[in-house]
């Protein structure tokens, strides 16, 4: 509940536990906080220490918190734009967004990186000394790690878990915290998101600028209500982390149109109409917002014909949508069922059309055949209608499953789209199995047991990926002989409906 | 009358085009007689004839794919419709090549026996990878992995077993009588080929009846204890019906092995006699 954490009850703790919480004090920005505050941070407060040449974060995995560097010196090496080819997002032309897209280099080999707190180069060391907050963009807004960052020494951090950072974000003893860390935004990211979105492409640097220096940075919890359909539209609102539903009441009922993920906005539309919410905005799940307000987005479509060019299109395509859903019901059903399922985190989600399937399990033979005997898929899982959802990986835009697996076994290429699972390195730790939300992931025994990195391991990771590297793509779908197997996106929403309607 | 989505064909220009193709052989066939009579051994015959060992053949390479999972050669399903459709003017075909007449002499029987079992029985196939499929889809709500099935009905006696602890004593006579007897295996029947929900209200009857006998403490067991026994009804028409499409192969496959074997045989009695 928002507010919640303002309540300081007293607490009730052992002498133990009364040291435990003294010892987190000795970080500035938890000191002033009472002890019942600090208690519920605790368990997603870690302090880790590392030896010199320990990776912290790798280019390319996801992190669930920020790092603040308590002792030691830390590097951070930027993979290079050669290695990193243009991230794509399946089934869309459009690149997925990760760190890399929100750097920018400089003729002398200098890079903004997002997610770091200083600009790193290509040519030089940068090396990060105590005091130094980093990776908390990746932690709030799910963003890829942009560089690979390294202990030079001995260091000692303390790892606060995205829970921690929300909730330390609620505390009015802290809120200079918070501040800071959306001031950090504001000046190294929030100006190339805003040039990410295509209505403000037209925009030159004077008028980013101005709305960067005028924006709001909002959180919203689960389920709270953004916008709400008849109200007055007060601000254009971008979205900069987590999935927000928009819906429409029509008579009784609430029909969902479409969702936001990061990178979308709304509120365009009722600003150049000068009209109420057309719709409702909710969050579902954790929510960061970029909000700009009203009179700013006038100011930039009345100085920037273009954009109001561009607008106008943008309006025609929303009524479109809206109009759609009106006429069809339906959409509006698959829509609620994949937020309701988190099906629309999927960006390859294995389907089965249970009204041509004959259960032949050719499917199920043709990825054992791929993957050495092992299927990376069950033949079972959640029913919607005519079709089975079953247990095989979503392939997810944020895959919360690469977090915290302590060797980068897990991995998820660059401009591409499987999430994989490196047998090599996996030590079977079931880190990654425990994280997915869906259990996509299976541990499948090792025989004989091994050891890597000096840890017995009996067990690996397993899971979808996609048959990567064969060249008619998954063997599910290809030897199917009904064509009951269908892999796809819940980004698009077209194709989704299209294919539940069939 | 419109079919439902998943009778029509799959390839509506493949179907069109065999269609016309077939209907086409038929009337060439029957006009090459009618014009100068037929022989299977002149060149028209031949001709069909060839035609109709050839897409025998590749018909008869559709379970070939299913186990080498070469890429690049389209999907399965691409060679099960060239398979359906192949095969199925194969055996039109072959009625050309004899002319449009009945058989001579036993191995022409044979033969033309043969095509005409396995077609047909392969046109059943057909259907029946129609007609379950979207009956089950329509009629079930559980899906069930055809070889978990003894595994599935192992889970739900010892649900039920766990759901008696404490019951009263009319339930438990009800359980002794009605339920356990219900649960003790399966009765695989055809009648599930026509209605995936067939005899199920009748199954389920007894337990309308004994609700009046049970006090207001086993109401929720005996709840619990129908939804087993409808669940388990379930299983045992996804079993029924699975074996069907299981068992079917059995009538196509080793007849059309048999076919390929004397449709050789055939064409090397031709070349050397």
């Amino acid at each position: 509940m928002p507010g919640e954490a303002h309540k300081h009850e007293p607490v009730v703790a052992t002498p133990e536990e009364l040291a435990a919480l003294e010892q987190l004090r000795v970080y500035p920005f938890l000191k002033p906080l009472p002890d019942n505050v600090l208690k519920k941070l605790q368990p997603n407060l870690v302090e880790r220490t590392y030896a010199p040449g320990d990776v912290l974060l790798r280019a390319g995995e996801y992190s669930d918190a920020a790092f603040y560097l308590k002792d030691g010196v830390i590097e951070i090496r930027f993979a290079s734009a050669a290695q990193a080819p243009v991230p794509r997002a399946a089934g869309s032309q459009k690149a997925a967004p990760t760190a890399h897209r929100k750097s920018a280099v400089s003729a002398d080999g200098t890079i903004i990186v997002a997610d770091m707190p200083v600009d790193v180069s290509l040519n030089k060391r940068v090396l990060l000394e105590p005091g130094e907050l980093f990776g908390e963009l990746n932690a709030l807004a799910r963003y890829p790690v942009s560089s690979d960052v390294v202990a030079r020494t001995d260091v000692v951090c303390l790892a606060i878990r995205t829970p921690a950072l929300r909730m330390l974000f609620k505390q009015k003893e802290v809120a200079d915290f918070k501040k800071q860390v959306d001031e950090r935004y504001r000046s190294r990211t929030l100006g190339s998101h805003l040039r990410q979105v295509e209505l403000f492409s037209g925009l030159g640097d004077r008028a980013i600028e101005r709305l960067r220096q005028t924006a709001d940075i909002v959180s919203f919890e689960p389920g709270a209500v953004i916008a709400e359909q008849g109200t007055p539209a007060d601000a254009f609102y971008l979205v900069r982390g987590g999935n927000v539903k928009v819906s429409i009441t029509t008579g009784a009922a609430s029909l969902a149109v479409t969702y936001l993920r990061k990178g979308e906005y709304a509120g365009e539309v009722s600003l150049l109409m000068n009209e109420p919410w057309p719709f409702s905005l909710q969050a579902l799940e954790y929510v960061e917002i970029v909000k700009i307000p009203r009179a700013e987005f006038d100011a930039a479509v009345r100085e920037h014909p273009p954009v109001e060019t561009k607008l106008w299109e943008t309006v025609v395509a929303r009524l479109k949508e809206r109009g759609a859903v009106a006429r069809n019901p339906m959409v509006s059903q698959y829509l609620q069922m994949a937020m309701d399922t988190g099906l629309i985190h999927g960006e390859s989600v294995l389907l089965i059309d249970l009204s041509t399937c004959t259960r032949c399990d050719d499917c199920v033979r043709a990825c054992a055949d791929t993957h050495g005997g092992t299927p990376r898929f069950v033949r079972e899982g959640a029913k919607y209608q005519y079709w089975s959802i079953p247990v095989a990986c979503y392939q997810c835009s944020d895959p919360v499953c690469m977090v915290g697996c302590p060797t980068g076994a897990i991995t998820r290429a660059m401009g591409t789209l499987e999430v994989t699972i490196d047998p090599e390195t996996c030590v079977g730790c079931q880190v990654c199995a425990r994280n997915c939300p869906w259990q996509n992931i299976a541990m499948v025994p090792v025989a004989p047991p091994t050891t890597k990195f000096g840890r017995p391991v009996d067990k690996l990771a397993t899971k979808c990926d996609l048959c990567v590297g064969r060249a008619a793509g998954p063997a599910c779908v290809q030897m199917c002989p009904q064509g009951s197997a269908a892999r796809i996106s819940f980004k698009d929403l077209v194709a989704v409906t299209e294919k539940l309607s069939a | 009358m419109k079919l439902p989505p998943s009778f029509r064909p799959k390839r509506p220009r493949w179907f069109v085009a065999t269609t016309a193709i077939a209907a086409g052989a038929i009337v060439l066939g029957a006009g090459v007689r009618w014009w100068r009579g037929w022989s299977a051994g002149d060149a028209w015959g031949l001709a069909f004839g060839i035609l109709a060992a050839f897409l025998m053949l590749l018909g008869a390479l559709y379970p070939l794919r299913r186990r080498l999972m070469i890429a690049p050669l389209r999907t399965a399903q691409d060679w099960l419709q060239l398979h359906v459709y192949g095969s199925t003017l194969a055996a039109v075909f072959v009625l050309v090549h004899m002319g449009l007449r009945l058989p001579g002499g036993g191995f022409g029987w044979w033969l033309f026996g043969l095509t005409l079992w396995t077609t047909v029985s392969g046109l059943v196939g057909v259907g029946l990878q129609k007609w379950v499929p979207s009956l089950v889809a329509a009629q079930l709500t559980v899906e069930v992995i055809y070889e978990r099935i003894p595994e599935m009905l192992d889970a739900l006696r010892a649900e039920s077993a766990k759901t008696m602890e404490g019951a009263s004593e009319v339930l438990q006579r009800f359980y002794d009588a009605q339920v356990q007897p219900a649960l003790a295996g399966l009765s695989p029947s055809w009648s599930y080929v026509l209605d995936a929900r067939t005899g199920r209200d009748q199954r389920l009857a007894p337990f309308e009846h004994i609700q009046s006998f049970v006090g207001d403490g086993d109401k929720d067991r005996l709840a619990d204890l129908r939804s087993i026994v409808s669940e388990k009804l379930e299983i045992e028409a996804h079993y029924s019906l699975q074996r069907v499409l299981r068992a079917w192969p059995m009538l196509h496959v080793p007849p059309a092995m048999l076919l390929m074997a004397m449709i050789v045989a055939h064409i090397v009695a031709v070349w050397y006699f």
